[in-house]
């Protein structure tokens, strides 16, 4: 009996030990300081764009390093070039320890395994922060950027929702105290009213440029708030129902209420558009706040408001897009826990405020309940909202997407310069991404229909 | 007699102790190891590849030898003849005004006299040869950037009213090819001139004294020398066009839609965005041999004019 109760006592003191996990058993003693002592002196490599949230996280990798003794390379590479290198990186067994990854490419990264779950490193206490809260995320981001066939391999990093920047003194002078509701609106009401080509002004600029640009941010933003979307339940093409139709007409319609040559408009010339006083509204990534915040690159400092992108027939189902960083599955067993170290450093509530200040967005929802945050930050309030209901799927996240965004891009800008109708550019894009779908297995079965 | 053989070959042995029947092979070795890393073993792993399945991206596929079915796929794919015509579209506009401007730079600069400032513009026609071909892109977006690019003003000197050159087809297209010209034409204008400073000075003399036209003299006594840099740059041109890639990335990025998606642009997608290795190296194999058809018609066709 004596044993009996001691074999259920240590049973139970085990389990409450175990329930309790790092934050009940460790949360008292674990530093990053000490859970990094045994990694000192370990390089680790990552890629990095030049885009505000990643000068925010280079200006606090000092404080990171001298913390831990782990030294971050990172290299500065143009987004459309990214994919090419990480990928090539990957295949060819090279330096990369971790990964960046757009949430179009978290599918193909992880069905590839070249990066590991998180769970490979949440079990172990002693390289896990106690406070590493997975609930503070956004769920919507953390399920977004960072999950794949329900695991989770990545935290989101540089994380962006699409916004309706503008130009509040411009949409004054028009008679308007409000930003648009709709899209509607700002075809009916908002457009005739702040367009007046004679004085090359604009209503609003949709970034169009072919690439990625063409097929996230002009393509998809006018599928899912008017009901439509790129795919129907079994994978086959959806961009010939009325609904898609309509979306992908109206944002035909709406170019002339835009600057002549929108195709040409990539992130840059959009923003600056704005930020010159060009054009009155644009929706772009809630990143860029801190460029058209900035009285060195824009004009509009004083007259620049934020608010959610318009609402289609369907809602308002806003851009969606960012990146998460995973630990690379190539890096020694070192490389990859002081990897995991930096991963948490760099998604963690401790540096939000930092992190935010500095120029990022972050994914975490703590630091946007802050009043000084808030009232410093205009993009804040519609992010927010914008986050608490999107599409992970805005565009599919699954390995096929890269090969179906190069279709995209190149018949979406046809359809835009006149050189195809909507209809036909839609079937032929519809054709071409369902050759692509089969023969990467998605319609004899031996691939599940995940996006 | 016998005393005297020795005596010549013995200074040059010791002039060159090390000298042995291996001393040229060791010499060249450097450059033909570099050869085989850089040019042979690529150019044979693409041979290899194009007749295999291999993309990247999907590593479970494995490397499975599937005959010509890329070459099949090559062939049967519209896109890849649309780009390609683009590409012959493209030689066939940048390459007269470069052959033409070229020669008129040459005989500006083969002209006696004006010693520096003739030195001056032989150095600064090398400026756009040394820019690298992705700041030539970059600097294109700029020139004819709709809004306060420097070729809407020129237009405007002329009274002409401005657009947005890389928001149409038409002007996109132009646009490439504008940069192009300016990039390559001082290195048509380089060859040329060396071509004409082969031309024997009593030669030229002579057909000056016989005829007082630039015309004649030029297509009896110049062109004839002129026509083996011709040919040189007819060959590499078409290999540098075939191949352009970088400054119509940074430009243009091959849109609006396909105006400028030369067939390089085309490869780099199949290969780099998609990474299918086998379809690219299929497609990058058919340009070797089409660049090696092209060498050999220019060779026939104009140096048998020499002869």
């Amino acid at each position: 009996m004596r044993t009996f109760l001691l074999t259920a006592a240590s049973a139970v003191a085990l389990s409450v030990a175990v329930a309790a996990g790092p934050s009940g058993a460790f949360a008292a003693d674990w530093s990053l300081e000490t859970a990094a002592a045994p990694y000192k002196g370990t390089e680790i490599n990552v890629i990095f764009l030049d885009r505000p949230g990643y000068r925010a996280i280079i200006k606090l990798l000092p404080e990171f390093e001298k913390q831990t003794g782990i030294k971050v390379n990172y290299e500065i590479v143009p987004y459309e070039s990214t994919r090419e290198k990480e990928v090539l990186n990957f295949t060819s067994g090279g330096d990369l320890t971790v990964a960046l990854v757009d949430l179009v490419w978290i599918g193909e990264f992880a069905e590839n395994g070249w990066i590991l779950p998180i769970d490979k490193f949440t079990g172990d206490a002693a390289i896990t922060d106690p406070n590493l809260n997975l609930k503070g995320f956004f769920p919507l981001l953390l399920d977004a950027f960072g999950s794949w066939g329900g695991v989770t391999y990545g935290l989101p990093f540089d994380n962006y929702s699409g916004l309706l920047f503008y130009n509040s003194c411009m949409l004054k002078d028009a008679g308007f105290d409000k930003p648009p509701a709709t899209w509607d609106e700002v075809m009916t009401v908002y457009g005739p009213k702040l367009t007046d080509a004679s004085k090359n002004q604009y209503a609003y600029a949709l970034q169009s440029r072919r690439g990625e640009t063409q097929s996230a941010d002009s393509f998809m933003r006018f599928l899912w708030p008017f009901g439509g979307s790129l795919l129907d339940k079994d994978f086959k093409s959806n961009l010939n129902s009325p609904e898609s139709q309509a979306g992908l007409q109206f944002r035909q319609d709406l170019a002339k209420y835009m600057p002549p040559g929108i195709v040409s408009f990539d992130h840059a010339e959009a923003v600056n558009a704005l930020a010159q006083g060009q054009v009155a509204m644009i929706t772009e990534w809630s990143a860029f706040y801190s460029t058209l915040n900035d009285p060195a690159t824009s004009k509009i400092v004083d007259c620049l408001a934020v608010a959610p992108e318009p609402e289609g027939p369907a809602g308002r189902l806003p851009a969606l897009g960012g990146f998460s960083l995973a630990v690379a599955a190539q890096g020694t067993e070192e490389q990859q826990k002081a990897s995991w170290l930096f991963i948490q450093w760099a998604t963690s509530e401790d540096i939000a405020r930092d992190y935010v200040e500095a120029g990022g967005v972050s994914g975490r929802m703590a630091i946007y309940e802050e009043p000084d945050i808030k009232a410093t930050y205009k993009f804040v309030d519609p992010m927010v909202a914008s986050w608490q209901k999107g599409v992970p799927e805005f565009r599919p996240r699954f390995p096929s997407w890269p090969a179906i965004s190069e279709v995209v891009a190149e018949w979406g800008t046809k359809m835009q310069l006149g050189e195809t109708s909507i209809s036909d550019g839609a079937k032929e894009i519809g054709t071409r991404m369902e050759e692509i779908l089969k023969q990467d297995g998605y319609y004899d079965g031996s691939k599940k229909l995940l996006q | 007699m016998s005393a005297a053989s020795p005596t010549p070959s013995k200074p040059a042995g010791r002039l060159n102790p090390g000298y042995g029947r291996w001393t040229p092979a060791l010499f060249l070795a450097p450059a033909v190891l570099a050869l085989l890393v850089i040019g042979i073993y690529p150019t044979i792993f693409a041979l290899v590849t194009s007749f295999r399945r291999y993309n990247i991206t999907r590593p479970r596929d494995g490397f499975p030898f599937i005959g010509i079915e890329n070459y099949q796929k090559v062939l049967s794919d519209q896109t890849f003849w649309d780009t390609l015509g683009l590409t012959f579209r493209f030689f066939l506009t940048v390459m007269p005004f470069q052959i033409f401007l070229g020669i008129v730079i040459a005989l500006l600069l083969h002209k006696p006299g004006l010693g520096l400032v003739r030195t001056l513009a032989r150095v600064s026609l090398v400026v756009p040869l040394a820019t690298t071909y992705a700041v030539v892109g970059l600097i294109g977006r700029l020139v004819f950037n709709g809004n306060f690019g420097v070729a809407n003003q020129m237009l405007g000197w002329f009274g002409i009213p401005g657009f947005d050159w890389l928001a149409t087809t038409n002007g996109a297209f132009a646009a490439i090819a504008i940069m192009d010209i300016w990039q390559w034409t001082p290195f048509c204008a380089l060859i040329f001139l060396a071509g004409l400073s082969m031309v024997p000075v009593e030669v030229e003399e002579a057909a000056r004294l016989e005829t007082s036209s630039k015309v004649a003299l030029l297509r009896h006594v110049q062109l004839p020398y002129l026509l083996p840099g011709l040919t040189a740059v007819l060959i590499l041109r078409s290999a540098d066009v075939l191949k352009l890639f970088d400054m119509i990335f940074t430009m243009t990025r091959g849109g609006p839609g396909t105006a400028t998606e030369l067939i390089s642009i085309y490869i780099q997608r199949v290969g780099f965005r998609v990474f299918d290795m086998g379809t690219a190296s299929a497609q990058a194999i058919l340009l070797l041999i089409l660049t090696i058809m092209l060498s050999r018609l220019y060779i026939r066709v104009f140096y048998r004019e020499i002869q």
